[in-house]
């Protein structure tokens, strides 16, 4: 298994989503991430050690950023929360085997991308509609409904058509294999380094890079005629 | 750098993953070539166009139920090898102990008296030559085997570990010592380290005479798994075929049975002195035509011919 330490601080990542790039670490995020490593390295042992407050400050740590990227991969708020519980379940059954041979976060990216991209290949075998999604009282909604065109200059004209954009992209989406779809939705939406990406999936940035390239030709071919 | 190159990265261009030479020489080429610069207008207009989906973002409300639900869950779940807690951990010992600059200095008093302390007890303990010494340093060197049982007393947070522990020792003597002779034996049977087998078979085989050694290399050469241990035995063994029948049959049974050649080769010499033997004779004749071995094949058909007058 590669070794490499990764550690993006959660507001890193939350600064990073939804522009598509992301902007050049600064010193101060550098000492950050070292500090968060050797926080992490604490609660780690007295986690191993079967110390539950310590797990759940881990948790904490990286929460919001694995339900994001569960919801983004399932559409629905009930996959994600289940994935969510499953992956942390599973991090805190072997706790005892973290070997601190990467960080704490791909640890747990790991387990989560496994997850997500089991759930997409079940989903694929079903062939379920994506946009589709159900809320947390169980309704079922259509995604590209709830979306609001907040911005000055709005018409209904543009509203129907950011929606009809919308329905050709989440199609386009559909058609890329769970893995591809894993490594965009962590480089676009996500915001990752291609490394990073490499270790979660468990293989190296070349495989990501050529995963994202594929990808990428994917959605160019789906979405030519739109412009 | 060609059209092929950029094409392949724009899209890492895009996502500012190109190294900054990469980069600049990328930039450069998109101001001569319109073609590239067309690609990285449309990969950059595909971006724009993907930041059009509606993402679906994690509510205060979702992320407080989904951490309601994993702390009920975690409730129920146990930590797999969850004993390891119970573990010695120096690393979190030490971690635990805030004041780093006073144990130094302990550590270091500590070491330094320890050192002086030794270097009087040597000094007055010199052994002579031929005497036995036996050196224990029980507080450093123990070592945990294995837990016996953990006990919890009820009402409060105490807990008994019984427990088992090892602790390294020596021992020094002659080969004639009953002790030393002891532990040889013991160690040829029974140390995981093959090569502490061969030491101890090669020392034993200068003890041969002895009934209890005999069988211990007897013991090696039928049942040790390290074909260089058995070869040993069989060297101490070899002289002994003519006067015990038991070492007789061994070695007849190691050239009919090793699985190594070497120690089937070696088995063959050693009954040389013995080929008259009735059973030696049937095992070469079963030898001569069925070993997997051109050599004891040959060897035995050999050993055959140069007693005729036994048909």
């Amino acid at each position: 298994m590669q070794a490499v330490a990764v550690a993006v601080p959660i507001s890193y990542m939350r600064d990073a989503v939804g522009r598509g790039s992301v902007t050049a670490t600064t010193r101060g995020t550098m000492v950050g991430q070292s500090q968060s490593r050797i926080n992490d390295a604490e609660l780690i042992r007295e986690a191993q050690r079967g110390n539950r407050a310590a797990f759940e400050d881990l948790v904490r740590q990286y929460d919001h950023a694995v339900l994001r990227l569960a919801l983004h991969m399932t559409g629905t708020e009930q996959d994600a929360k289940d994935i969510y519980q499953e992956a942390f379940l599973k991090a805190y059954r072997n706790m005892g085997s973290f070997r601190f041979e990467c960080s704490f976060y791909t640890w747990i990216y790991r387990i989560v991308t496994n997850l997500c991209l089991d759930h997409l290949r079940k989903r694929q075998v079903r062939k379920e509609d994506a946009p589709v999604v159900t809320d947390s009282s169980g309704e079922e909604y259509n995604l590209l409904d709830q979306v609001a065109d907040d911005r000055s200059g709005a018409s209904p004209e543009r509203d129907l058509m950011r929606r009809e954009l919308g329905k050709r992209i989440a199609k386009a989406l559909e058609k890329l294999t769970p893995r591809e779809r894993m490594v965009f939705e962590m480089k676009h939406y996500q915001g990752l380094k291609l490394r990073t990406i490499g270790d979660a999936l468990n293989t190296t940035e070349e495989t990501a890079k050529n995963t994202l390239f594929r990808a990428t030709q994917k959605l160019r071919a789906a979405l030519a005629d739109m412009r | 750098m060609n059209c092929e190159w950029v094409k392949e990265n724009v899209t890492l261009y895009l996502y500012n993953e190109l190294a900054d030479d990469a980069r600049h020489e990328l930039e450069q080429h998109l101001g001569r070539c319109k073609d590239c610069d067309a690609e990285v207008a449309e990969v950059r207009q595909l971006h724009e166009k993907m930041n059009a989906l509606p993402q679906l973002e994690v509510t205060p409300n979702l992320l407080a139920s989904a951490r309601m639900s994993l702390q009920e869950a975690l409730e129920t779940t146990e930590q797999k090898n969850g004993w390891l807690r119970f573990a010695f951990d120096p690393m979190h010992w030490l971690q635990q102990m805030r004041f780093s600059p006073a144990l130094a200095a302990v550590i270091f008093i500590v070491g330094f008296g320890g050192g002086i302390a030794t270097m009087y007890r040597t000094a007055s303990h010199q052994p002579t030559e031929g005497q036995t010494v036996v050196t224990q340093d029980r507080r450093s060197e123990a070592s945990i085997a294995g837990i016996r049982s953990i006990t919890q007393e009820p009402g409060s947070d105490k807990v008994q570990i019984q427990y088992d522990s090892t602790i390294p020792e020596k021992y020094q003597g002659s080969i004639s010592d009953p002790k030393v002779q002891e532990l040889l034996l013991m160690a040829s049977r029974s140390n995981y380290n093959s090569g502490v087998r061969i030491d101890s078979v090669d020392l034993l085989n200068k003890k041969a005479d002895d009934p209890q050694v005999r069988e211990a290399l007897i013991y090696a050469l039928r049942y040790d798994s390290n074909p260089g241990v058995r070869l040993k035995a069989l060297e101490g063994l070899s002289g002994l075929v003519k006067q015990d029948i038991r070492v007789r049959n061994a070695v007849l049974e190691a050239l009919l049975n090793d699985n190594n050649p070497g120690v089937r080769t070696g088995a063959l010499r050693a009954l040389e002195a013995v080929k008259a033997d009735t059973s030696v004779r049937q095992a070469l004749q079963q030898l001569s035509t069925e070993d997997p071995s051109t050599y004891i094949r040959t060897e035995s058909k050999r050993l055959l011919a140069s007693m005729p007058h036994i048909y």
